[in-house]
């Protein structure tokens, strides 16, 4: 029996299997994301339950269900993920190599593709190495928009990681099993019914990967400088819109995440708030929205995108 | 008992916050058994167009 009278065994306990209380919200996230698979499925295959009478009633469901089952593919894999990829969210490293599997899966990705994806773009930040960024016109700034959503997935993605995953020596064997473990469960709606898996599980994925983690990837470093002495908080830009980070697992505090990369997702608006000071004397990027709407303006014509160099109202140099 | 009633309260809410948009996309994908397909879609361009300028 502890001196606080059993509270702290109990608690520990409850959350054996989770590394962090907080971790029950990824689990909940991605589980409902399959759900949501599952029930267009479900739909499609009984077409009368949901209204379906002909050709363009089953294009509107189809249409329906690609965008969300994208946009939420998007969030589970380059948030929710992301989050696992950093600190694992199980206690037992069985439960979070498997769970990995059938996480990334249905964004179209091998976990261990994504992993490595990821660890390229933090050691190598804004560098001429960090190939997951836009690349960089004559003056050092980014590509459009449009063009690096369009062709970073799955087309330069996968030339580097062909390069340096499948043809590594030491790598390769890995990469293939991993492979060959993601084909398998990706292939199960192909299995279901080829076409429904065309429309209900490829399209969504590329539009989670095209429009939702692409856009995500870009506005996060978009007109920011490799981290240096001189310009420590420049490498990010942040995004504080409450909406935005309660249901994207705190991506917007992006500086800090990738200046403390171990810390919780769930611990870094106390983080931001602890470094607000050395955030603003240092000059860093706040907007006072997410990405959704920093999408919007980097996407349009150049009065647009002027407005998205506008600095969060709180974080001026007085 | 209050207490335990506003817990309960928080921590629903923070699940239903935090999964906001998979909860959201299963109410519109299975709403169409209610309101048909085309609603939905409606719903969905709505959604993305409000994402779009708000978030």
């Amino acid at each position: 029996m502890s001196r606080d009278g059993g509270t702290a065994p109990v608690e520990s306990d409850r959350w054996h299997i989770l590394s962090h209380p907080q971790d029950l919200h990824c689990v909940i996230f991605h589980m409902a994301c399959l759900v949501a698979y599952a029930s267009a499925f479900w739909f499609y295959k009984h077409p009368k339950l949901v209204g379906i009478t002909g050709q363009w009633s089953r294009a509107a469901f189809v249409a329906t269900s690609a965008i969300l089952l994208g946009w939420i593919s998007g969030i589970n894999v380059g948030v929710n993920f992301h989050n696992h990829s950093h600190r694992r969210i199980f206690t037992s490293p069985f439960m979070n190599r498997w769970f990995g599997r059938f996480w990334t899966f249905s964004c179209a990705w091998p976990s261990f593709f994504w992993e490595y994806t990821h660890t390229v773009h933090h050691a190598k930040l804004l560098g001429n190495e960090d190939w997951t960024l836009p690349q960089r016109n004559a003056d050092g700034s980014f590509e459009s928009f449009q063009r690096y959503v369009l062709e970073h997935w799955p087309w330069r993605y996968m030339v580097h990681l062909r390069k340096e995953l499948i043809s590594h020596p030491t790598l390769r064997r890995k990469a293939l099993s991993e492979f060959a473990i993601f084909a398998a469960l990706w292939s199960i709606p192909f299995c279901i019914d080829p076409i429904m898996a065309m429309w209900l599980w490829v399209l969504p994925q590329w539009f989670g990967n095209v429009w939702v983690m692409g856009p995500g990837m870009y506005v996060q470093h978009v007109g920011c400088v490799r981290k240096t002495p001189e310009r420590p908080v420049s490498h990010s830009n942040i995004f504080l819109l409450k909406f935005f980070n309660t249901t994207m697992f705190n991506i917007g505090y992006h500086l800090e995440h990738h200046d403390n990369p171990k810390v919780h997702w769930s611990e870094l608006p106390e983080l931001h708030e602890r470094l607000k000071k050395e955030l603003i004397d240092g000059g860093a990027h706040v907007l006072p929205y997410g990405y959704y709407y920093a999408s919007f303006l980097l996407a349009g014509d150049a009065e647009r995108k002027t407005r998205f160099g506008d600095q969060h109202a709180d974080y001026t140099k007085t | 008992m209050k207490r335990r009633a506003r817990t309960f309260v928080s921590n629903a809410g923070l699940v239903m916050g935090r999964s906001f948009c998979p909860f959201l996309a299963i109410a519109i994908i299975a709403g169409a058994m209610l309101w048909g397909p085309w609603v939905s879609l409606g719903i969905t361009v709505l959604a993305f167009v409000t994402a779009m300028r708000y978030v």
